[in-house]
């Protein structure tokens, strides 16, 4: 419920590391999910050159690491190019490729189960499935990005219905990536290139449409997802304006975040165990004077900032992680 | 060399025009700078607009290595991208020519972002003033790092940027004594990067660990600068490094050898550059018509080469065709004209890898004096690897710029068959006005009558029309520009 104090995040702390052939760490991460059980799942897409870093990554909210699955390929349970993850009904994890256009099931021991999913523009075909979600019914909403719209599926993979279509009116999409659904049932779509988030009914009816392009407090540059906790804020993913935007659910702008990072366990652990790097880092100032001011110069410039943040996940309904493409790791939030 | 029967002047002269200042032109392009006149095609050129290539938001979706473009895969296909696609090339081959010139190699700088910063700065600043390019080039944090200016103290003095600004990006061997390279370096002492011990002990380890690579920013150290008195070509004062670059500027010697490289360059290949001190320009006329461009107009390179295309040394028919293609000029060249690269796709690591089979590695020039270019470019294994590469390409009719090929051919006959003899007329007018000798004419010619007549309108003749593009592209000719 949204109350007369304005919702605020505050920085608690990092998770994650550069691993780019494997290992305790992650490598051009794109999403992030949340099991029911608190294992936070991180996909990494990995990239031209390092491939081998390309998997599914499984931390806590600790800093513990419980391993990782998957690899670079076409096989059974393989990735190519990754786009997002979401947990289904009995916690079976769901994972789409738009390469490959296929969604693959994993069970709840990260084990292969099934896949499904053609090329084409059909019914129950994708052009670059690239955002998952499942509604309270126990279907799994997948944005279909390249044909403009969101199919619903069963957790099996049988098709149900579609919505959207190419277009920057109400209810059009424009490569949309990310999607989430809200605690209260409604759709939220990030509707990339249109630079607005559009919320939907359960049904798929358009509700209504947020933001414009720009880089103020109520524009987007290419939103690539949203999160929204039990009451109702509303958090989006700036992509290219390498922000975090926090708005209650009328839409009133709460607060931004440009990223406050510092070491975590991982990161100072190799740190720490490289003399040359934490002599020289021992006069680091990680906030630089800029000659520039492009968000993603002034990131790539400032080691704290979010640097790409791609997708985002609650964390019992109180932190916020925060998922960096470019910097292999997440940030936590406080929700206040 | 053997005409196209169907040439019109004017067209062969923006297409050669086009070939220098671009990567050739599809017909559609020809035409269109074709209707400005030469000079029209010129201001274009020179005032091309928004480059509209494709866009940053697109490839970083899809690549996510290409949001931090640490590795030279990356770095190299992201500029890869912008030349296949940007409709202002001009910008592109200005930026080429300066990598060309004042090379800088990953291979030692390790960050591809911020080589791909350099390469921005050089679109910017590349056709402008020489002195506004010396500053920006002096306070780039890659060609810092590159020539170990962050190591060049007020008491320990580095000379590789003072030497280097000298000897290879502005003056040339002969025109400067061994004190004026030590005065030169004293002047940059303080231009370094900001959290440089980090950020050069990151460099040398060569790792993303813990969260990538940090993006450098230039810093001036103040309290790190010699601001002593120092004697410069003759000049004394206290020299900081914009006053010594005020120097260079204006001394005869820079226009000389920044214009033997614009030649070099645009207009037909120069001896390689270790030779200049021993060896006069192949064209002094040449060489004049830019040194007074540059003094006219505030040392600016877009005049120098303004004049250069608007003098008859560039215009005549013994300039056309004299250069050989470097492997990056027929790469991108061939993925422009089959019209490759509307949407990413990881075809780009290919072409950007092709570039570095052929000998011209994006990012990674051969050494500090860049890539010799002319006859370098060619041995029998690179020549094997230009051809693959450009039949390759253009094998395909479904390609978008192969397939306008085969309409316009289809739109130029009635209905039915082509002849063979004016099936390669279209063809080597449509791959921009390609000129040929008559051995090649003759075998193409064979070839074409060979396949049998041709319904430009069917399947059957879409793929001969192809088969024909890709010989086309594998001959002796198309590797000239």
């Amino acid at each position: 419920m949204t109350t007369g104090t304005r919702r605020s995040l505050k920085y608690l702390e990092t998770n994650g590391f550069g691993a780019a052939q494997g290992g305790r760490g992650y490598h051009f991460p794109v999403d992030i999910a949340v099991r029911s059980d608190d294992r936070i799942y991180v996909l990494s897409r990995s990239g031209q050159g390092s491939l081998n870093g390309t998997g599914i990554s499984v931390t806590d909210i600790e800093h513990g690491w419980h391993g990782e699955f998957s690899s670079y390929g076409t096989g059974d349970g393989q990735i190519q190019w990754a786009t997002a993850i979401a947990f289904g009904p009995n916690d079976r994890l769901y994972l789409a490729d738009e390469k490959l256009q296929r969604i693959t099931i994993f069970d709840t021991d990260n084990k292969y189960v099934s896949h499904w999913g053609s090329a084409g523009s059909g019914a129950g075909e994708f052009d670059g499935p690239s955002g998952l979600a499942f509604d309270d019914d126990g279907n799994l909403l997948i944005v279909d990005h390249k044909n403009h719209r969101i199919q619903r599926y069963t957790p099996d993979g049988d098709f149900i219905d579609s919505f959207g279509r190419n277009g920057a009116g109400d209810g059009e999409f424009d490569y949309p990536w990310g999607i989430t659904i809200a605690p209260d049932g409604t759709t939220y779509v990030a509707d990339w290139r249109n630079d607005r988030i559009q919320r939907f009914t359960k049904r798929g009816d358009f509700i209504d449409a947020y933001g414009a392009s720009g880089d103020g407090e109520d524009q987007f540059n290419r939103p690539s997802a949203v999160a929204v906790d039990g009451d109702g804020y509303i958090y989006v993913a700036d992509w290219m304006n390498q922000r975090v935007q926090v708005f209650d659910k009328d839409w009133n702008f709460q607060t931004s975040a440009r990223g406050q990072a510092d070491l975590g366990p991982w990161a100072a652990e190799y740190i720490d165990a490289n003399a040359d790097e934490k002599r020289a880092r021992e006069s680091f100032n990680p906030y630089p004077k800029l000659d520039v001011d492009d968000p993603h110069e002034v990131s790539a410039r400032t080691e704290p900032y979010f640097w790409v943040p791609v997708s985002l996940a609650l964390y019992k309904d109180d932190r916020l992680l925060v998922l960096e493409t470019a910097r292999h790791r997440f940030q936590i939030y406080e929700t206040v | 060399m053997s005409t196209v029967t169907n040439v019109g002047t004017d067209f062969d002269l923006i297409a050669h025009l086009l070939r220098r200042t671009g990567f050739g032109a599809t017909r559609d392009e020809l035409e269109e700078y074709a209707a400005l006149g030469y000079e029209g095609a010129l201001d274009k050129l020179f005032n091309p607009g928004d480059a509209d290539a494709l866009p940053v938001d697109l490839i970083r979706r899809y690549h996510a290595d290409q949001s931090d473009l640490r590795i030279p895969p990356s770095s190299g296909s992201f500029w890869m991208y912008r030349m296949v696609t940007t409709k202002a090339p001009f910008e592109e081959k200005i930026a080429l020519f300066w990598h060309r010139v004042f090379a800088t190699g990953q291979t030692k700088v390790i960050q591809g972002k911020v080589m791909i910063s350099q390469i921005e700065m050089f679109r910017k600043y590349g056709l402008g003033s020489f002195r506004e390019l010396l500053i920006q080039l002096s306070r780039d944090p890659a060609m810092i790092l590159w020539l170990d200016n962050q190591d060049n103290h007020k008491d320990a003095v580095n000379e590789n940027y003072g030497r280097e600004i000298l000897e290879l990006f502005a003056m040339g061997v002969g025109n400067y004594t061994e004190e004026d390279v030590k005065e030169c370096a004293r002047a940059f002492t303080g231009w370094t990067i900001a959290n440089m011990p980090y950020m050069s002990t990151k460099m040398r380890n060569n790792t993303l660990r813990p969260y990538g690579y940090i993006a450098w920013q230039y810093e001036y150290d103040e309290s790190d600068h010699d601001d002593g008195e120092k004697t410069f070509l003759g000049e004394t004062g206290n020299f900081n490094g914009e006053d010594i670059i005020d120097i260079i500027c204006k001394n005869p010697a820079t226009p000389r050898f920044i214009a033997r490289h614009l030649y070099h360059h645009f207009v037909a290949d120069e001896f390689p550059v270790p030779q200049w001190p021993f060896e006069e320009p192949k064209d002094p006329e040449a060489i004049q018509i830019m040194v007074d461009a540059y003094f006219a107009n505030d040392y600016s390179i877009g005049a120098m080469l303004r004049a250069m295309f608007a003098s008859d040394i560039f215009k005549a028919e013994s300039t056309r065709f004299a250069r050989i293609k470097s492997p990056v000029e027929i790469v991108v060249g061939t993925l422009r004209l089959a019209g490759d690269f509307d949407w990413p796709t990881d075809d780009v690591y290919k072409a950007t890898a092709a570039c570095t089979y052929m000998g011209q590695q994006l990012l990674g020039p051969a050494s500090v004096e860049g890539w010799m270019g002319g006859d370098d470019w060619i041995s029998t294994g690179s020549m094997v690897q230009r051809i693959n590469f450009a039949s390759d390409t253009v094998g395909d009719p479904e390609k978008r710029g192969i397939k306008s090929i085969i309409v316009r051919i289809a739109e130029r006959h009635e209905p039915g068959n082509v002849e063979p003899e004016a099936l390669v007329d279209d063809c080597l007018d449509l791959v921009g006005r390609l000129q040929v000798g008559d051995d090649t004419l003759e075998g193409l010619v064979a070839f074409a009558r060979d396949q049998g007549d041709v319904d430009a309108s069917t399947d059957d003749g879409a793929g001969k029309i192809t088969s024909l593009l890709q010989l086309i592209v594998s001959s002796r000719e198309y590797q000239l520009a």
